[in-house]
């Protein structure tokens, strides 16, 4: 019978039972769905890495020979090691394809999404699955490649994913990757050419004549000087990376740095997206959850409290206290379970789904999926107890009264003290409008804070949204408009003749600059960073904290980012001692400023002062704003680079951002709109005799229906203006803390996306209330008395 | 002519120029699928400045009655005259504004805005309609004066139904309807309550008196008794008690 009775409760409660449901249904929905996504980003990856076999280790270097390959294997902890030859090259479409020659292919396996496997005996291009879906290639399709003086025609045998290529771009001034201009190809070692190689070694030797070369080397054997400059090695475990990575730095002559693919740009792209995501879990989703089991707590409670008078009559009846408590603690139980397992499985099919999928068509992976993650299970568990829970203490505290004490309808009470203030002269002057529903708002101040976090929560989640995409913007401005003033970066060979050097210089411009890898000495440890050493003014530029171009022009010492000296605690006229990748030599410099760089946490040093160090400065760039745009193979470049083309390639990225960010938005919209619905519905119902009253007195519904309106939009009032900095400081707290190392993005956030959460947050509780405030228009007076009494 | 035949004369003219007329006023509630009449053929009348009782079991339709004169309600069918408003023809718009210009109510259990200070709760209605009385002057009239700043939950029962009366005569109501007025006080205070709302009937007020309590009747202008719906009897009082004469 009570059974039919918690049913019947429930009808009669239709919609604020349906309001607890969808809360707790959203709730759920957003944390599993977006813990799915974060789960499934890693789980992904680890099955990708772990089946197709990511190194562990990359041994740069010049001219790797069978020897050292052999000596790297035999190295204690080693399981196995391949060379690489890595080269860019260009198509004949002028594209960029980092065309790797490999011999075996058992250490960061193809994964081939179409086509065969490997055959080093075949000949034909591995491609990169991406660059040939933008491009249009197909299986059977024959492109053309050309590096140096090799040129190359191979037929498309595989598109393929590598587990060390998910995130590729084609150099560091590159924020995002651009698929259809930049890909990857592998091919056999044996597509290289004997005659590629032979030139190559006479180029080293001096030698011209190729006769006088035959007769030198009667037995040359071209395979074995292939220049490999890279040897992929597989540890056996992670512990002894590092043993592994001493050994070789000690015995390979030809390894100039060891790498470990943790920190190569691939590996910490991705890994700094599950980084982040984890502190949108953290933030968002937690933040949804919260909420929503605010208003929950809420509403549950004051639905138990309704029943006092039934549970008084229970009790008249006989009804033993469990019995009763049993059966109100079902109300929020089952309705709990019920929204918490669809909100386990909404989450992983539509966040979770669809957030994969964007990942996915910007990470090169396959079989992205999302996985449920056992928090989710456990913050699922812990709703339908909290929810129970509460039931339990609302009916306990109801049942520890008498039966006949049960029974007695309680007339609300006002304390005083707590409303005196608003009895002194300067609120007699407020009509009785403003005056009721301040008071009222301090009677019932659990609703009233529950009803502020809501909407501060909903502010606070469309701030940080817009925000995070201001941000970006900004960003991206302030990097292609403030710093980058060039239209084209020329990327020279690293074999560049001072000839070629100084007539691209006599035809491009004077302005250059060089990159280089290098570790900084951190007590005992070598921390890798880079160095740009800058002989670009005006091309190149450099901003302060606040945005403020700087000329970094010091002949003394180095410039470091301002979030680099941050997390290291460099200060300035610290010195830091520094060596470049393969050479042993080590440098002393003094900070002598900091720059602030969004995408790149580096050193900065003038030609002059790199000169002064006794160094000889070679660039690897110029940078030039001479029209480019029909030039194809510039004479000692490599590639080049359009800022525009750089500056496209981060839409993608943007492009993706936006439609997580709609995703959010609509959550927090839609929760907002709920808990702004629940409270409402809540606070009317508990006015409900109020209002029958004003109506008797002879109050029109439009008086009473602004009545209503008033407090609930001051409680959206009052959450804009919390909610507006709250999501600024949100927003920047994401940036500082979440995003990836390598990043120095704070919240940039423009008055638009201000004015569009302030009005979107205020027209949804106008809406609400608005509608809620038709209600009035029925109040029955005659059965809204009775029922009070 | 015997005496009923005179009576009955007599209590006809006095309908014609009675300030409150009601002929053959139904009201029908539907309860599932059956229809109840609450009130089945009322004809009465009560005219200015009485105080009338009315009495009846529960589910007479005393209430019904009461919610009827009010204009918190309106009639199936039949009509309904108070002063020169004929309210059973008004709309939702004229009822309202019929309640704040011409009616005050006393209800059981007060009705007085919890969040309103004593003062303020009189001051209310100042909002819907004018008035040239003054809060502190009612409220000295009725003995609360010390009390204005004080909130009803600092107040005792009788001197929140204080408040209630305090609030109706604000508007100096053309009829005060009081349902149950004296239902949630004890003897005493309730004879001081009965003694405030029969003061009305000295400023042409009609004050009608809806209650259980057959011991009001008494101090009465006129007595109805109502059962079933219909109206049992409809009679002046003679002689009434003064309240402080009557053994509670």
């Amino acid at each position: 019978m009570l059974r039919k009775k918690r049913i019947r409760d429930i009808k009669q409660n239709l919609s604020q039972f349906i309001t607890i449901f969808l809360m707790i249904f959203i709730g759920v929905m957003a944390y599993s769905g977006i813990e799915a996504y974060m789960q499934g980003m890693k789980d992904t990856a680890d099955r990708f890495y772990g089946e197709n076999n990511l190194q562990d280790l990359n041994v740069l270097g010049t001219n790797f020979s069978m020897d050292d390959l052999n000596q790297i294997k035999k190295i204690e902890h080693v399981k196995n090691a391949e060379r690489k030859l890595s080269v860019t090259g260009t198509t004949s479409e002028d594209k960029t394809l980092l065309i790797n020659f490999i011999e075996e292919n058992d250490i960061s396996r193809f994964y081939v999404v179409e086509g065969e496997k490997f055959d080093a005996s075949k000949s034909g291009v591995y491609l990169d699955e991406f660059y040939a879906r933008e491009n249009n290639i197909k299986l059977g399709d024959t492109i053309k490649v050309k590096y140096d003086s090799l040129e190359l025609e191979e037929k498309v045998l595989a598109l393929i994913n590598v587990p060390d290529h998910l995130y590729d771009t084609r150099d560091e001034s590159e924020l995002y990757p651009n698929r259809t201009e930049f890909g990857f190809a592998y091919l056999s070692a044996s597509e290289i050419s004997e005659s590629f190689i032979k030139n190559l070694v006479m180029k080293n030797l001096g030698i011209e004549d190729e006769k006088l070369f035959d007769q030198m080397s009667p037995d040359f054997h071209y395979q074995d000087y292939i220049p490999y400059n890279t040897i992929m090695v597989d540890v056996e475990e992670e512990e002894s990376k590092e043993q592994v990575k001493q050994s070789i730095e000690e015995k390979i002559e030809h390894a100039l740095a060891v790498m470990d693919i943790k920190n190569t740009s691939s590996y910490v792209t991705y890994q700094g997206e599950i980084d982040e995501g984890k502190t949108y879990v953290g933030v968002f989703s937690g933040l949804f959850l919260f909420i929503a089991m605010l208003s929950v707590i809420t509403t549950m409670t004051r639905v138990i409290q309704k029943e006092q008078v039934q549970i008084g009559t229970l009790k008249a009846l006989g009804f033993s206290n469990f019995k009763v408590l049993t059966h109100y603690i079902g109300y929020g139980f089952w309705i709990a379970l019920v929204a918490s397992l669809l909100g386990l499985i909404a989450g992983y099919f539509l966040i979770g789904n669809v957030f994969i999928g964007l990942e996915m068509a910007f990470f090169e992976i396959p079989n992205g999926a999302p996985s449920m993650h056992s928090s989710s299970y456990l913050v699922a568990i812990l709703v339908v107890l909290i929810v129970s829970f509460i039931t339990y203490l609302t009916g306990k505290k109801i049942l520890r009264e008498n039966p006949a004490e049960t029974l007695r309808t309680k007339i609300p009470s006002v304390k005083k003290n707590s409303l005196n203030f608003t009895n002194q002269s300067f609120f007699q002057k407020f009509s009785f409008s403003t005056k009721w529903n301040l008071r009222d708002m301090i009677r019932n101040k659990m609703r009233t804070f529950m009803g502020l976090a809501g909407v501060v929560g909903c502010c606070m989640l469309i701030v940080c949204a817009l925000g995070m995409l201001d941000s970006m913007n900004y960003f991206v401005d302030l990097q292609f408009k403030q710093l980058y003033h060039f239209n084209y970066k020329l990327n020279l060979k690293e074999d560049i003749t001072d000839k070629e050097l100084q007539t691209l210089k006599e035809k491009y411009g004077n302005k250059t600059s060089k990159t280089y890898g290098i570790e900084i000495k951190n007590g005992e440890k070598k921390e890798a960073n880079n160095i740009f050493i800058t002989d670009a003014k005006d091309y190149v530029q450099f901003v302060d904290n606040k945005g403020k171009i700087i000329e970094l022009d010091s002949k003394e010492g180095v410039y470091v980012t301002y979030k680099l000296a941050s997390t290291k605690g460099y200060k300035l006229g610290d010195e830091l001692i520094w060596h470049i990748y393969g050479e042993e030599k080590y440098y002393t410099s003094t900070i002598v400023g900091f720059n602030k760089d969004p995408q790149n946490q580096n050193m900065t040093m003038t030609k002059e002062y790199f000169e002064s160090l006794g160094k000889e400065y070679q660039p690897d760039a110029l940078y030039t704003n001479v029209n480019l745009e029909n030039q194809k193979n510039i004479e000692g470049t490599s590639t080049v680079q359009d800022i525009h083309s750089l500056e496209e390639g981060m839409e993608g990225m943007l492009s993706m951002m936006k439609t997580m960010l709609v995703l959010i938005i609509s959550i927090a919209v839609i929760l907002g709109s709920i808990i702004i619905y629940n409270l409402g519905i809540l606070s009317y119902s508990e006015k409900q005799y109020q209002f029958a009253t004003l109506k008797v007195l002879g109050f029109d519904d439009k008086r009473i229906q602004k009545l209503f309106i008033k407090q609930n939009n001051w409680i959206a009032i009052l959450s804009i203006i919390i909610g507006l900095p709250l999501g600024y400081y949100l927003t920047d707290w994401l940036f500082k803390t979440a995003i990836e190392e390598h990043y120095d993005f704070g919240a940039s956030i423009t008055i638009v996306t201000y004015l569009i959460a302030s009005v979107g947050t205020f027209l949804v509780s106008i809406l609400v209330s608005k509608f809620l405030s038709r209600k009035v228009k029925s109040i029955d007076m005659v059965s809204s008395l009775k029922g009070n009494e | 002519m015997n005496m009923k035949q005179v009576s009955h004369l007599e209590r006809e003219r006095k309908m014609e120029n009675s300030f409150i007329e009601l002929k053959n006023v139904k009201k029908t509630y539907l309860v599932g699928e059956q229809k109840m009449n609450a009130l089945d053929g009322v004809d009465l009348s009560m005219n200015q400045g009485e105080f009338v009782v009315i009495l009846g079991p529960s589910g007479a339709g005393k209430s019904t009655l009461l919610n009827l004169l009010g204009g918190m309600d309106s009639s199936t069918s039949g009509t309904i005259r108070v002063g020169e408003d004929v309210i059973s023809t008004y709309n939702d718009a004229r009822l309202t504004n019929y309640r704040a210009q011409k009616v005050g109510f006393i209800f059981q259990f007060y009705n007085i805005m919890p969040t309103l200070t004593v003062e303020e709760n009189v001051n209310l209605i100042k909002d819907v309609t004018r008035t040239n009385k003054d809060a502190k002057e009612v409220l000295k009239s009725v003995g609360l004066l010390k009390h204005a700043s004080k909130f009803p939950s600092e107040l005792s029962g009788g001197e929140q139904q204080r408040v209630s009366i305090a609030r109706a005569i604000m508007k100096n109501p053309s009829v005060l309807l009081c349902d149950e007025p004296t239902g949630a006080l004890d003897s005493k205070t309730g004879c001081e309550v009965l003694k405030l709302l029969k003061e009305q009937c000295d400023f042409d007020t009609t004050v009608i008196v809806v209650t259980h309590n057959s011991l009001i009747a008494e101090v009465a202008d006129r007595v109805i008794r109502i059962k079933n719906g219909k109206v049992e009897s409809n009679e002046l009082n003679e002689h009434p008690k003064q309240i402080d004469e009557v053994k509670w």
